[in-house]
């Protein structure tokens, strides 16, 4: 600790002033970079949003560009400062997804739903899907589904069909800007991840090491940074971590827990005691702030925000930050995203299955339901068949998130057809829509069919296409950029959806 | 844990190819651009003459033990007293291997010689890390920096180039068996692999043409999906007679026997079957879960019946060999594999059984006596046309005797 704190000071000066002159200066030279092919506009608060957000929408632009980046960061980080009234609104129409395990089996009992249902379940997965697109607190929503899927527990999944919501409020987005070390201790006394990975049954007769090993695995060090005695010490030491049957909630069993010395890694304890649990959370603080630790969070943040390749140097500077700054997330995402690395990075993420279709909502301005929530439902399944629905990754690494593992021509026929299905209103049809898709998205009609794409993609997209793809869009009306387009033509009328649907099917919506 | 679908059909995809991508694909499609590209891929490459290659891998790690079980051996039923089989409720084989009660669908293949089971199978080196292990499974290169997954590279040595030569079935995301420079499809299911809208071709046309030009991380699957959209019309109208499980699995079986019965140009397909951690509470959920494994296997071996198949079972890791607390089993090691096909030498269980004494256990797990990837590449040889020079690319550095696995074609 000695060492840490000695370092503390003189990294933190570093980086916080590394870090305002990237994203204070837009137009320096690593943020003109426009990416592959130019699929993305140069402008850096464009970028921030395109990360920091589920997809730019005309009033998120507007209000960057009032605030600046500096400050709408600063508000994100913090973003009990951020009015949300009409998302909160929202998403109590789901109750259940905001529950603790009491108040879910409580309504189990009282008839609201079916004791081991999934209803829940399926209201706290719609419940984020709903706050992707509409809430305010976009890089909370982003962070969320970060360390949901560092610390997944799949959802729906039976045997968490109490505690799962509760999991959500108390342990990811009580800590999703938090210190790390307290995400991990909340977690390791959860219900929820107690029941997925099997340590409620785990005891001092015959430890189940399946939490232990993804403790270490996933949740910390991760592979290759420990051994198989690494795994079966923790899982000793983790016995007693358990789950009250009777309640639901948790409850540490000293008759169950294995006494004797461990040691995992660097970490060495004498366990003489049956009430193990400060030993327990002893081994979790020192797993949150160990070097490797460290090392892989910042790179999955750097892999979320930056590259699917991250830089090195960046990944080593946020580990230092985390280390420095007792695993508080907060410092480390605005070292990030103030980075040279970042800036630099415009064009180089795609979007996964779940950001093109919050990104989809988001850009064509839709809102939910008036009332109810079947279009929010309707969402959410629309995820399934992409294989996305938030937190549904059924093994405990989380879902993948980098392009490779969703670039496949299956899942990009699903994203298209979302697209049209969305755009002609053929699907999805109780979200609010205005009353006309075109004068919404384009208001005055263009006097050529390049003029229209050039409108809409700016738009959609904030950019304009390459000649070659504009003339395909006019092609695709049988026309050329050059011809000229009437206010009665197919293409601003019946045919328009189809326009918004190829765009948004296109690489330059594809990136983020 | 219980998992929400008995498909965890889109498991572990948690790749890091994106180098491979823009290499890779790249150079495998140079020279096909734009809207030309369907129909120079639809069933463009020469007639596959050998065995269809299916590989279904059991994901989260398959106890070979309680689908294979070692009845003849007493420290089995020493390690598992709360969930060992017993052997009278075995429905077939020998006095030293049965085959687990719900495995019944199968005992007719088995008997007739259609069904093998190789034991004691495995990685090089013990590796009990689910996405460690999977991934080394699928790539099947340890020591090298190849990245291709080792079903692409079976399909470069075939020279197959068609839009479904390689198709993975049950899951929208790409699978990492077929990641590589050879075309592969990702099919969630053929009845929905349908661009939504009219005007199809028109869109089709714009799609490609706004991928032109773009790296080819960005554009290939674009150009594959667009290729697959024209092959794929040709096998919805092929249904099947046999009734197949509604099972995510069984769906999916039921979609690579259309593709086969369809003469799609289909040489591999990879399909995935999930919910096999059982570290908890294994004895009924393997029940069901095999009971399912056997419906499928069952109805497609029946579906495909005359038609040159094999099939053959992967799984990264097998399981401990003792019980844990929790009437379930932790990660371990040797493993079972089932492979299914008229070419099979069936009815029996091949492999070097190392035992399960005390000393004869790696770490607390079963042994592993025989290189999965001997397996494979023996199928490969003998059954699937694929030349012995290009096995060395599919398994580089891998040599081993053949186990007499299969007949030759």
């Amino acid at each position: 600790m000695t060492a840490q704190t000695s370092r503390r000071t003189l990294l933190g000066a570093a980086t916080a002033a590394g870090a305002a002159l990237a994203i204070g200066t837009p137009g320096t030279a690593a943020a003109a970079d426009t990416g592959p092919a130019g699929l993305v506009a140069a402008d850096p608060l464009l970028h921030l949003l395109r990360r920091a957000t589920y997809g730019p929408t005309p009033a998120s632009i507007a209000e960057i560009r009032s605030l600046g980046a500096t400050r709408w960061l600063d508000r994100q980080l913090n973003p009990a400062s951020i009015a949300d009234d009409a998302c909160t609104a929202l998403v109590a129409r789901l109750p259940l997804a905001g529950r603790d395990i009491t108040a879910v089996r409580a309504a189990a009992s009282a008839g609201v739903f079916k004791t081991y249902g999934w209803e829940a379940m399926f209201q706290l997965g719609t419940a984020a899907v709903s706050r992707a697109i509409w809430s305010n607190r976009q890089l909370l929503e982003v962070m969320t589904d970060f360390w949901s899927n560092h610390l997944n527990v799949t959802c729906p999944n039976g045997d968490v069909w109490d505690s799962r919501p509760d999991y959500d409020v108390t342990v990811i987005r009580r800590h999703a800007f938090g210190r790390f070390a307290d995400m991990l201790k909340a977690s390791a006394r959860h219900p929820a991840m107690l029941t997925y990975l099997d340590n409620r049954y785990s005891t001092k007769a015959k430890p189940n090491e399946n939490y232990a090993r993804e403790l270490l695995e996933l949740h910390t060090v991760g592979f290759g940074a420990h051994g198989e005695a690494d795994v079966r010490q923790a899982a000793l030491l983790l016995t007693g971590a358990t789950v009250d049957p009777r309640t639901g909630l948790y409850r540490y069993d000293p008759a169950a827990h294995a006494t004797g010395a461990v040691t995992v890694l660097g970490f060495s304890h004498p366990n003489a005691d049956p009430a193990g649990e400060p030993a327990v959370l002893a081994l979790l603080d020192y797993l949150a702030t160990h070097p490797a630790t460290a090392e892989r969070i910042a790179r999955k943040l750097c892999v979320r925000f930056v590259a699917d390749e991250p830089p090195a140097a960046l990944v080593s500077t946020l580990a230092k930050v985390y280390l420095a700054n007792g695993t508080a997330i907060a410092p480390v995402l605005r070292a990030l995203f103030t980075s040279a690395e970042f800036a630099a990075s415009a064009g180089r993420k795609q979007r996964t299955p779940l950001e093109d279709l919050a990104a989809t909502v988001r850009t064509l301005g839709f809102g939910p339901d008036a009332s109810g929530t079947a279009g929010l439902t309707s969402l959410y399944w629309a995820l399934e068949a992409s294989g996305h629905q938030p937190m549904a990754w059924a093994p405990p690494n989380g879902y993948p998130d980098v392009a490779a593992a969703w670039a496949s021509p299956s899942g990009l026929l699903t994203r298209w057809n979302v697209h049209i299905n969305l755009a002609a209103n053929w699907w999805y049809k109780q979200l609010t829509r205005p009353a006309s898709l075109r004068a919404a998205l384009v208001p005055a009609v263009p006097a050529t069919y390049g003029g229209l794409v050039d409108a809409l993609a700016v738009r959609l997209t904030g950019t304009k296409l390459a000649a070659a793809h504009t003339g395909a869009l006019a092609a695709y009306f049988g026309k050329t950029p050059g011809s000229a387009l009437k206010s009665t033509d197919p293409a601003v009328n019946a045919n328009f959806p189809y326009l918004v649907a190829l765009i948004l099917d296109s690489p330059y919506f594809l990136v983020r | 844990m219980t998992l929400p679908t008995e498909c965890g059909c889109a498991e572990n995809n948690g790749l890091t190819r994106r180098g491979l991508l823009g290499r890779g694909l790249a150079a495998g499609l140079a020279g096909l651009t734009g809207a030309g590209l369907s129909s120079q891929l639809a069933f463009a490459a020469a007639p596959h003459t050998g065995d269809v290659l299916v590989v279904l891998s059991l994901r989260g790690g398959f106890d070979g033990l309680s689908a294979v079980v070692p009845i003849g051996d007493p420290d089995y039923y020493a390690a598992r007293p709360g969930i060992a089989v017993p052997k009278s409720r075995i429905v077939a084989g020998d006095a030293m291997f049965g085959l687990h009660p719900a495995l019944a669908p199968l005992a007719p293949l088995w008997q007739s010689g259609k069904l093998a089971a190789v034991h004691a199978v495995g990685q090089a080196a013990p590796n009990r890390s689910h996405f460690a292990a999977m991934e080394e499974l699928e790539r099947a290169a340890a020591g090298t920096s190849t990245r291709t997954g080792w079903l692409d590279r079976m399909l470069g040595g075939l020279g197959a180039t068609g839009a479904l030569a390689g198709v993975a079935v049950g899951s929208a995301q790409p699978h990492r068996l077929l990641a590589g420079p050879s075309g592969d499809l990702s099919l969630r299911a053929i009845d929905t692999f349908t661009l939504s809208g009219e005007s199809k071709n028109k869109m089709s046309t714009a799609l490609s043409a706004l991928y032109s030009g773009v790296p080819a991380e960005l554009a290939a699957p674009a150009r594959s999906a667009v290729g697959a959209l024209a092959a794929v019309g040709t096998v919805r109208a092929v249904t099947s007679d046999v009734t197949y499980p509604d099972t995510g699995l069984g769906r999916a079986l039921r979609d690579v026997g259309r593709l086969i019965k369809a003469d799609a140009g289909l040489v591999a397909a990879a399909v995935d079957s999930g919910d096999w951690d059982m570290h908890e509470g294994l004895g009924a959920r393997m029940h069901d879960n095999l009971g399912q494994l056997a419906a499928a296997l069952a109805a497609f071996a029946a579906d495909t019946a005359g038609r040159r198949v094999t099939l053959l079972t992967i799984s990264e890791f097998g399981r401990r060999v003792a019980e844990n607390g929790s009437g379930g089993l932790d990660h371990g090691y040797g493993n079972a594999m089932f492979v299914l096909g008229d070419g099979v030498r069936g009815g029996t269980v091949h492999g070097a059984w190392p035992g399960l004494g005390a000393g004869r256990l790696v770490n607390g797990d079963l042994a592993v006596t025989t290189d999965y990837r001997t397996v494979i590449a023996e199928i490969l040889r003998k059954r699937c046309g694929v030349p012995a020079a290009a096995l060395a690319d599919v398994f580089p550095g891998v040599t081993g005797p053949e186990l007499g696995l299969v007949l030759p074609a």
